[in-house]
Order: structure tokens, then C-alpha cells, then sequence
């Protein structure tokens, strides 16, 4: 082999550790964009707010019967679908205003959510959630459902939901439901659906 | 100079794609005619874990498959062997042979390092063969065919499965006592009413204090073709007030149109071996990952039966018989339903729960409705 032919190959060879530099690099920047803020709104601020509001309604067990029954919020109607999914859900896990009992441990932390084009909802827990003494199946239904049902009852573009812990696809919550395909919600399993306004 | 610009340009532009393909195993299948057989080998690069089934005049391998593999399709001729089928579900492959034979045998063995995969296909009649000597090792795990029992003693096998195991213990009571604990006791006191009883052979998914995941539980009823499932659990709820006794089968949670063809298979499970092209590989493919979907009839009627004597003998809040996307339930190819049998979270219950009598009684209860069942069902 020439000269002039190792100088290509060294060449060829730092070319390509640049390129493989520039691909992990430009995957850590997407990572970066910072995520616009969306605020639950207090009941109070509603009434003088002129800015659009939406109804949405929460899913948690009660006192009185092992159903799951609606409890509203308001959020700001103008938000994309994607922030007000995440907004509901961080919702969802901070526990009910009225009593009523959230299958999800409150130290669950919503990692990501994304909705696919076919009406998806990805919804990625923190580890946290799987941390439950009550999950016979009883009260792993309520909390696989809690979510499900939230999700799907107040955006009609969601018609399933997959829920993901750390990132990854995991057999159940605590050995009973089935995570690994899209589920529909059960809403034979709520005490009352309200209307949406 | 004009050479090594292109050479240069073309291995950047072909850069990114070698650095992907790093991830890509290779499956090549190659098929050989002998003497008296018909020879299928699965390469790869990788080592596979895999199970084999037969039924009717298909073999179907079941390859686990956590990544993606590049299938390498070729046509070919072959006298026992008509065509060859892939599929894919989540975290699996599936190959399906379609043999132009009504009766045969096979014989499979593994080579490693490169893995390779060899079924040898043997028409009915031509004497028996001897497994050669390249048989290396099999598969330990519950995707091999290892673990098939031998079931040609006229006994029908019934699975009880008793919930959790290991560390995973299930839900948990006031007094301490583990689902998993709970579980165990009564499935054994089962286990042994079935067999002074009944002429079923009774074979446990545990019989110790082991996890064991779910798939494998499912796996275990079908290597042993399973004649009924039955899991035992108890329950565990937020509300300590919650109580009673409920049993479950399969809900699909599947769509209308999904449901629709699901529902199909239930009155022709006998097409799970003979829909044909590629097209319905999918379909398949959803089938056999769903295989319970074929036996919902039968499931329902089982924990009727079950959930009945369950009120009868135990005096427990009747909570019904209920449907869920229980994970343990999916994979089983005969009927199967789950039994919570009460609340741990209860502490009148667990306490209950905790007394051999009251384990009896459970124990009892589902081998009545058992009986029942089978007295439908034979």
C-alpha cells in the first residue's frame, strides 16, 4: 500500500469518528428545548379569566364504593393536546381535592407522554408507581384504569393508552394487568360520567 | 484520484447506515431435502431462545426476539415442506411450516457458535430415527420444548397457578400475611383434593416460593396442554372495607373490529393452523399471542361454575364473575380464569385467610366448580 493510500484510510477513518461525534451530539441537543409551562388554574381565577377554559374530570376511588369517580378541574383550553394530557395526568397523581382516594402513590413522577398519529397515549411513569402495598388486582385495575380512563374521557383523540415505567414496556404493575399492548378505558368502572364542558 | 473520490463519497454516505445495522441480527433460513426427511436450518447470528409446537400439518417456531432481526427470505423446493410463514408479536417471532404431510414427526436439535436451529421433518412410516448426534443442548427456559411433558398417559393435565412468587410477593395484609403465602397453601390443598378425586393429572406453576413470570406460567399450560387453568390470588384494595370473593376470565380489551376477528377463532380455532398467505400473518400473529381469545365461552362458563360454589361454601360477599386484561390469562390455549378468592387488605378476611379450615373450604370450592365444569365439558 502507497503512502498517499494510509493517509486516506487515517483520513477516512477521523472522518467517520467526527460524523459518529456530530450523531450522539446533535441526539443530546434535542434533549435540551426547554418545555413550555402550563399552569392549573385555581377555581377563583376562572370566574374573572377571560382567556378559554376547558373542563376535565379525574378519575379517583372513593370512600363509599370500589369504583373510580369523576372529580373536575379546570385547565386552560388553549394549551396543545400534548401539555394538557401531561397537566392531567400530573393532576391525576397529586391525589384528589375532595377525599377521595388515588390509586397512584404521589410520589409517581410523569417522565414523558406522546400521542401517535392512530390516537395513542404513551404515558412514561416513574419507577414510583409500581410502589404499591394495595396491588392485589383489585386496586391494580383501579389504578391501570384511573389513568386510562382519564386519558381517553377527556380528549377524543385518545383511544388508547400504553403506559411505560422508566422508558420501557413492562409486563404489569404488580403482576396482574396486561401493559404490554394499548389499553381502552373501562368505564364500567366508574361510578359517574359527567358531562364535558 | 477520480476513484478514491468516489470510493470516499460512498463509504460516508454508507457510514451511518453500517453504524445501524451493528443492532441487526441476521435470521437465514436454508432448506435441504434428504433421503427420508426434509431439512429446515435457522441461522443466526445470535443465540435464540426458542419453543417448538406442531399441529396439524404446521410446525410453528416461536423465536424470542427482543430486537428486530433481518429476515433472509429465499424461495426454494422442497418435498415435505410447502411454505414458510413469519410473523411478528412483541418481543417474538414466529415461524410458521406448513408441511405438505397429514402425518409426521420431527426431530430438533441446536449448533452454536454460529446458532443454528435444525428441524428435521420425517413422514409417518418411515421408521423411527434417532435423534444424531448433533444435538448440543436444549433450551432451559420455558420457550423451549424441553420442559414437554410426557402426556401420553391418558390423564388430562389441570394447571393451578398460584399467584406470585419470590420476590413479588402480591398484595399485602394488616397482620404482615403475603398474597404469595396465601396463594401457595391453597393451591397445594387443590392440588391434592383434584388428584385423590379425579383422574386429572395436576401440575403447579410453582410449588415453592419462586418467581416465575407470567409468560412462563402460560407457557407451562401449553407445553403440558393444559385441559384447564385455574389461578388462584387474593385480592388486595385501597379501601380496607373492601370484601368478598370474584373470578375472573380474559377481557380482550380489544377494539370492535379486533374483537370481530377474535371472535372468529372462537368457533373455528381449528383455522389458527390453516389460514394461509402472508397477508394473515398478523392475524395469526394476534391470535397466538391471544390465544386465550379462542377459549372465552368456555372461561366464562368455568368461573360461573367456580364463583357459584364459591358463594355457596364460604359465605364471602359474592363480587361476581368479572372480566380484565389479566396478563397470566393471555397466552393460555385452554380454558382459564383467575380466582380472588377474598381480600388480604381486609383484616377479617385475612385473618380468615390465614386458617388452614378456611383454605380448605377455598380449595373445595374450586374443585366443585371444577367438577361441574368437567362434567359440561367432557
Amino acid at each position: 500500500m502507497s503512502v498517499r493510500q494510509y493517509a486516506f484510510l487515517i483520513a477516512l477513518s477521523v472522518l467517520l469518528l467526527v460524523l459518529v461525534a456530530i450523531f450522539f451530539k446533535c441526539g443530546e441537543e434535542k434533549k435540551l428545548i426547554p418545555e413550555p409551562v402550563t399552569q392549573m388554574l385555581d377555581s377563583e381565577e376562572i370566574s374573572g379569566e377571560e382567556s378559554e377554559t376547558k373542563k376535565v374530570f379525574l378519575f379517583f376511588l372513593a370512600e363509599e364504593d370500589d369504583l373510580l369517580h369523576a372529580e373536575v378541574r379546570e385547565i386552560q383550553a388553549d394549551a396543545v393536546l400534548i401539555l394538557q394530557a401531561k397537566l392531567v395526568i400530573r393532576e391525576l397523581i397529586k391525589g384528589s381535592r375532595n377525599e377521595g382516594i388515588s390509586p397512584i402513590p404521589v410520589k409517581t413522577k410523569l417522565r414523558e407522554l406522546f400521542i401517535t398519529d392512530e390516537g395513542i397515549a404513551f404515558v412514561d411513569f416513574s419507577k414510583e408507581i409500581q410502589e404499591n402495598q394495595f396491588f392485589g388486582s383489585a386496586g391494580e385495575i383501579a389504578a391501570v384504569f384511573s389513568i386510562v380512563n382519564t386519558l381517553t374521557y377527556n380528549f377524543k383523540s385518545i383511544k388508547r393508552v400504553f403506559i411505560l415505567i422508566e422508558g420501557r414496556e413492562k409486563e404489569t404493575l404488580g403482576g396482574h394487568i396486561d401493559l404490554k399492548r394499548p389499553l381502552l378505558p373501562r368505564f364500567d368502572l366508574a361510578a359517574n360520567l359527567p358531562g364535558s364542558g | 484520484m477520480q476513484n478514491f473520490k468516489r470510493a470516499f463519497v460512498f463509504i460516508i454516505l454508507l457510514s451511518p447506515g453500517i453504524l445501524f445495522l451493528q443492532d441487526i441480527s441476521n435470521l437465514k433460513i436454508s432448506i435441504k431435502d434428504t433421503d427420508d426427511s426434509s431439512r429446515i436450518i435457522l441461522a443466526s447470528s445470535k443465540n435464540l431462545s426458542t419453543s417448538i409446537e406442531k399441529s396439524g400439518s404446521f410446525i410453528m417456531v416461536r423465536i424470542r426476539a427482543d430486537l428486530p432481526y433481518k429476515i433472509q427470505r429465499r424461495s426454494f423446493n422442497s418435498r415435505y415442506i410447502e411454505s414458510l410463514g413469519w410473523s411478528r408479536g412483541a418481543g417474538y417471532y414466529i415461524l410458521n411450516i406448513k408441511t405438505s404431510l397429514a402425518k409426521f414427526s420431527y426431530v430438533s436439535s441446536t449448533l452454536k457458535a454460529p446458532y443454528r436451529l435444525i428441524i428435521d421433518i420425517i413422514p409417518e412410516g418411515t421408521g423411527k430415527r434417532e435423534k444424531g448426534e448433533i444435538i448440543v443442548e436444549s433450551n432451559s427456559n420455558a420457550y423451549s420444548d424441553s420442559n414437554k411433558v410426557d402426556i401420553d398417559q391418558g390423564l388430562k393435565t389441570i394447571i393451578i397457578d398460584p399467584g406470585h412468587g419470590g420476590l413479588e410477593s402480591g398484595a399485602k395484609g394488616k397482620f404482615g400475611t403475603l398474597e404469595k403465602e396465601i396463594t401457595l397453601d391453597i393451591s397445594l390443598k387443590l392440588k391434592e383434593i383434584i388428584e385423590r378425586n379425579l383422574a386429572y393429572r395436576v401440575v403447579l406453576t410453582r410449588d415453592k416460593d419462586i418467581a416465575v413470570s407470567l409468560e412462563n406460567r402460560a407457557a407451562k399450560a401449553n407445553n403440558n396442554r393444559a385441559f384447564v387453568f385455574i389461578s388462584i390470588h387474593a385480592n388486595g384494595f385501597f379501601r380496607k372495607e373492601a370484601r368478598g370473593s370474584e373470578t375472573y376470565f380474559l377481557n380482550l380489551n380489544a377494539t370492535d373490529e379486533e374483537a370481530r376477528r377474535l371472535a372468529y377463532l372462537e368457533n373455528n380455532s381449528s383455522e389458527l393452523n390453516t389460514v394461509e398467505g402472508e397477508n394473515e400473518d398478523d392475524i395469526k400473529m394476534i391470535l397466538w399471542d391471544m390465544a386465550q381469545a379462542a377459549y372465552l365461552t368456555q372461561s366464562s362458563q368455568l368461573a360461573e361454575l367456580i364463583q357459584n360454589e364459591l358463594n355457596t361454601l364460604l359465605g364471602t360477599l359474592n363480587r361476581g364473575v368479572k372480566q380484565a386484561p389479566f396478563k397470566v390469562l393471555t397466552g393460555v390455549a385452554c380454558p382459564a380464569v383467575l380466582v380472588e378468592v377474598a381480600f388480604i387488605s381486609n383484616p377479617d378476611e385475612e385473618r380468615k385467610l390465614m386458617k388452614s379450615e378456611f383454605q380448605n373450604m377455598i380449595a373445595l370450592a374450586v374443585y366443585r366448580g371444577l367438577t361441574n365444569f368437567l362434567k359440561l365439558n367432557l
